[in-house]
């Protein structure tokens, strides 16, 4: 197999800069959990459909299934690793598990940062935007009625 | 005092911050030193003799470390039962569906393993295939294994009762038949394995399993290791429903290529090889006869059904049987007859699912609805007069302990105000009703107990070990609940070493909805053992009987005169200075009628308890899209006694989104002469936020008699009536009846132009 030209870029995650060596045709998920070892961010499909692998580039949710880790040279990456802070808890990530919004927990990582992308945007967001928010976050566990909850919960406090 | 401190309230489940962080590591998520990547070759041929394998290309590949065939492995063939021992984890002789392992490599990276794959050659020669259930069982066939003939895998004949006396004095008679294709579990976690050997030949191996015993013993078996070899640890597990029962060739293939590699081996399943490869649920074509009398009780029924068991058998004769019997206990009926095939074709594995047999229990619910609606009875009350009550024995003779039956469709009409709805709709608006038992706990064998042990620390904290598996359900968080509640601790004060075969006593698994029942009480037996250990303590220290004592708050204290206490540190301080044991132990093994078997003799007691549920389903149809829009449902279960009510909504809430709103409006396999053509998300539709309707959760208790504070089955029947409901709905808001699973857009069209076509021809009559 002819060896693939690699590239060297700096990659900042989680407020972390990390050095990084890689082949142009890697994605930011392989990176993030092969080099980085940032294996909360999961993969369900590899193609974008099921949203496990969400992550939030310069704020925004991203599928890192379909990003290549190239693309993301001077971007702000944040992977359900840089969530929680101090050891404590991020307000989503507790309402999560205050309102049994988690069961299996696979698409928990990605649901929940799609959740904070819609709450930057719109802190008091109602159920239908709750709702089309995380349609890109398939679980099969949940039925969303607990999530939606969760959701809501803190859109509540916003107010 | 109130009587429990944790139980039957809301409890945040112990394993849940750490889903939420990303710490919680999946199989995939396992890294080890010197791991290499494992990846199947499979076979393109649905039908196919294979002639030959060469692997030399593929093993002179520099970075590939192993290439194994079925010559590395004995020919052994995997079966649930003895009698269905078909099928080899590598064949040696012929491929039996696309998709199914025919080599395996082990390389140091995914594209090296990838490349290898592409210099194996194998040599096939085409076999005709067969692809449907009638086609299997025509004359002149082709044959998939020699102990089949026919292509019949099982034949599960039950026979109660008079069934024709009981047609001769029915009042009216109806027979229907209902069908639907394939499902897919489509666990959010794609399956993955993780195995490894020491020096002294012990594997360890990871994967989403529901019930790490059961994957130990086979492994055990193949891989020609004593038990104790073989260590199957614990690992955050991505759902199951069903899915994770068996032992997997992956798991096989993994632990043979590390074996022979002398490294760590990880295999990561694609969505599509999940899809195809580990299994799938039962297409169902039903036959339903049922007579009733003129207040329309049930007088006999009979029922065929074929089911399409993919090529080989797995969990086959479970599966034959299980529709039926949930019907069974679901609903009273004296005379009834029941004869289950499982055909085999030439299409992937499939087992038991946790919406098994859509085409069963809506076939029986919907065919309720059509003779109520002759005998002018409503779906709910043609469901209250058939009701399973508490007391009765089934038709295959298993004691019915407790059942909430009646409750849950009462209140669930009340809930969803069917009284003021059912007739009453606007046009193209319909509400209908399903109902269905589940069982807690099959006969299984040696693997029917759960044992469980409990150690304790001097500052009175504990230690629990247990087999109890944790899916996503929250198993984990049970065994902690009834532990702490048993011993007056705080869940912080627990340690749980579970679903590691190295340590964990035998257990059933979560298979067959037994966990809570037969795990749980094996739990609090022991954490009983150990309290009868520490109030003998504090009894002899205070001079009062053991039974005047309480343990609650971490101290032990006399019931009547709670200043009187003694933390539960000093009394394991105490037991230690006197050299006495106070380690616990407990193990449940459940009253099931072990001479009971699925084919032989399917009689006596199945299970010791049964759950009962109801769910009620408002729908809106679009008549010129045929668009189904879900506007409430109401789901409601005895649960026996709920242990956690939230957890137990979520149940009740995924159940209708896999049984109700995916099961009956979206979900279904596409095939092309044995191809998946919809393995992956893009192309099959499981139910996303926007699609869900509101939920109206009902927990009914009927506090069973024997379930661990009386708890049974939590959220399965709700599962396995959802789709009744949706289907009942659907037909109600249309005007016709449906047969034929899923209802997607296109048949409601079909229906509502079919239907506008009769009314039109019969105007001038």
């Amino acid at each position: 197999m002819k060896e693939m030209k690699r590239y060297s870029l700096t990659l900042t995650v989680n407020n972390e800069t990390h050095a990084v060596v890689t082949p142009p045709n890697r994605t930011l998920l392989e990176v993030l959990r092969d080099d980085l070892q940032l294996t909360g961010t999961k993969e369900g499909c590899g193609e974008g459909a099921c949203g496990s692998c969400t992550v939030l580039v310069d704020g925004q949710p991203v599928r890192s299934c379909l990003t290549l880790a190239v693309a993301m040279e001077g971007r702000k990456i944040t992977t359900i690793e840089g969530l929680a802070q101090g050891g404590q808890l991020h307000p989503i990530q507790a309402a999560f598990v205050e309102h049994h919004a988690i069961q299996c927990g696979f698409c928990s990582p990605g649901m929940i940062l799609t959740v904070q992308a819609l709450l930057n945007d719109n802190p008091t967001p109602a159920e239908g935007e709750i709702r089309r928010a995380i349609s890109g976050n398939v679980c099969r566990c949940t039925g969303y009625a607990k999530i939606v909850k969760a959701v809501q919960s803190l859109a509540g406090e916003g107010r | 005092m109130e009587k429990f401190s944790l139980l039957g309230k809301d409890m945040k489940r112990i394993d849940t911050a750490a889903k939420a962080t990303g710490e919680a590591i999946f199989s995939a998520d396992l890294s080890l030193p010197r791991m290499l990547i494992g990846k199947a070759l499979r076979s393109p041929y649905p039908h196919a003799r294979i002639v030959a394998i060469d692997t030399s290309k593929a093993e002179r590949l520099p970075g590939v470390k192993a290439v194994i065939t079925a010559k590395d492995m004995c020919g052994d063939r995997w079966g649930v039962f003895r009698y269905t021992q078909d099928q080899q984890f590598l064949p040696t002789e012929k491929v039996r569906y696309v998709g199914e392992e025919v080599a395996a490599v082990a390389a140091i990276d995914e594209d090296t393993a990838l490349q290898a794959l592409t210099l194996i050659d194998v040599q096939y020669e085409a076999l005709p295939s067969v692809f449907t259930i009638d086609d299997a069982i025509a004359a002149g066939a082709p044959q998939l294994h020699d102990a089949y003939p026919n292509n019949i895998n099982v034949h599960v004949k039950i026979d109660v009762g008079d069934i024709e006396k009981g047609f001769n004095e029915s009042y009216l008679v109806r027979e229907d038949t209902f069908s639907a294709p394939e499902d897919a579990y489509f666990q959010g976690e794609p399956y993955a394995v993780v195995a490894q050997f020491d020096q002294a030949g012990n594997l360890e191996i990871w994967m989403p399993n529901a019930g790490p015993h059961m994957k130990a013993k086979p492994l055990s078996n193949v891989l020609k290791i004593p038990l104790n070899k073989v260590r199957v640890r614990k690992i955050t597990i991505g759902g199951a429903f069903g899915g994770r029962s068996e032992i997997s060739p992956a798991d096989v293939i993994c632990a043979f290529l590390a074996r022979k590699a002398h490294r760590p081996v990880k295999i990561v399943y694609t969505r599509e090889e999940n899809t195809v490869a580990t299994r799938q649920a039962h297409a169902l074509v039903t036959k339903i006869k049922t007579g009733v009398d003129r207040e329309g009780k049930v007088l006999a029924r009979d029922i065929t059904c074929h089911m399409d068991g993919g090529a080989y058998s797995s969990t086959g004769p479970i599966a034959t049987s299980v529709p039926f019997l949930c019907m069974e206990q679901a609903y009273r009926m004296d005379n009834v007859r029941y004869n289950g095939y499982r055909i085999l074709t030439n299409k992937p594995i499939r087992g038991m699912f946790r919406v098994h047999g859509r085409a069963f229990a809506c076939g029986v619910d919907i065919q309720l609805d059509m003779i109520g609606a002759a005998l002018g009875i409503d779906p709910l009350t043609m469901r209250l007069r058939n009701a399973r009550q508490t007391g009765d024995y089934t038709p295959t003779k298993s004691y019915v302990a407790s059942c909430g039956m009646t409750e849950s469709i009462v209140k669930a009409g009340e809930k969803s105000e069917w009284k003021e709805k059912f007739g009453k709709l606007p046009p193209y608006h319909g509400i209908g009703i399903g109902c269905n038992s589940v069982q807690t706990g099959f006969p299984m064998g040696i693997r029917g107990g759960s044992q469980a042990f409990i150690k304790l620390n001097e500052d009175g904290g504990i230690t629990v070990i247990t087999g109890i598996v944790d899916n996503g359900q929250g198993n984990d968080n049970m065994v902690v609940q009834i532990a702490a509640e048993e011993l007056g601790l705080t869940p912080d004060d627990i340690q749980l070493i579970n679903a590691d075969t190295e340590v964990a006593p035998s257990d059933p698994g979560s298979y067959a909805m037994c966990s809570t029942f037969i795990g749980g009480n094996a739990v609090r037996l022991a954490a009983r053992d150990v309290k009868q250990k520490l109030f003998k303590i504090v009894a002899g220290e205070f001079g009062v009987g053991e039974d005047e004592l309480t343990a609650r708050d971490r101290k032990i204290f006399v019931t009547e005169n709670p200043e009187k206490a003694m933390s539960i540190a000093k009394a394991v301080r105490i037991a230690l200075s006197r050299n006495e044991s106070i380690s616990g132990e407990g193990s449940y093994w459940p009253n099931v009628d072990p001479k009971r078997e699925w084919v032989k003799n399917p009689y006596g007691q199945l299970s010791e308890t049964f759950s009962f549920g109801t769910v009620i389903a408002e729908v809106k149809v679009d008549p010129e899209t045929g668009q189904v829009e879900v506007l409430e449902v109401t789901a409601a279960q005895d649960v026996g006694f709920a242990l956690n009510p939230q957890v137990i909504e979520g149940q009740f809430e995924g159940g209708v989104a896999m049984g109700g709103q995916g099961g009956m409006l979206s979900e279904f396999l596409q095939w092309h002469e044995g191809r998946v053509l919809n393995p992956t998300q893009f192309g099959y539709l499981v139910p996303l936020a926007i699609d869900m309707p509101k939920i109206n959760n009902i927990i009914v208790e009927t506090i069973d008699p024997k379930g661990p504070y009386g708890a049974k089955e939590a959220g399965m029947s709700v599962a396995m009536s959802a789709a009744q409901a949706y289907c009942g709905a659907i037909s109600n808001a249309v005007g016709v009846y449906f047969h034929d699973y899923p209802i997607t857009p296109d048949k409601i069209v079909k229906a509502i132009e079919k239907k506008k076509k009769r009314e039109n021809t019969k105007v001038p009559g």
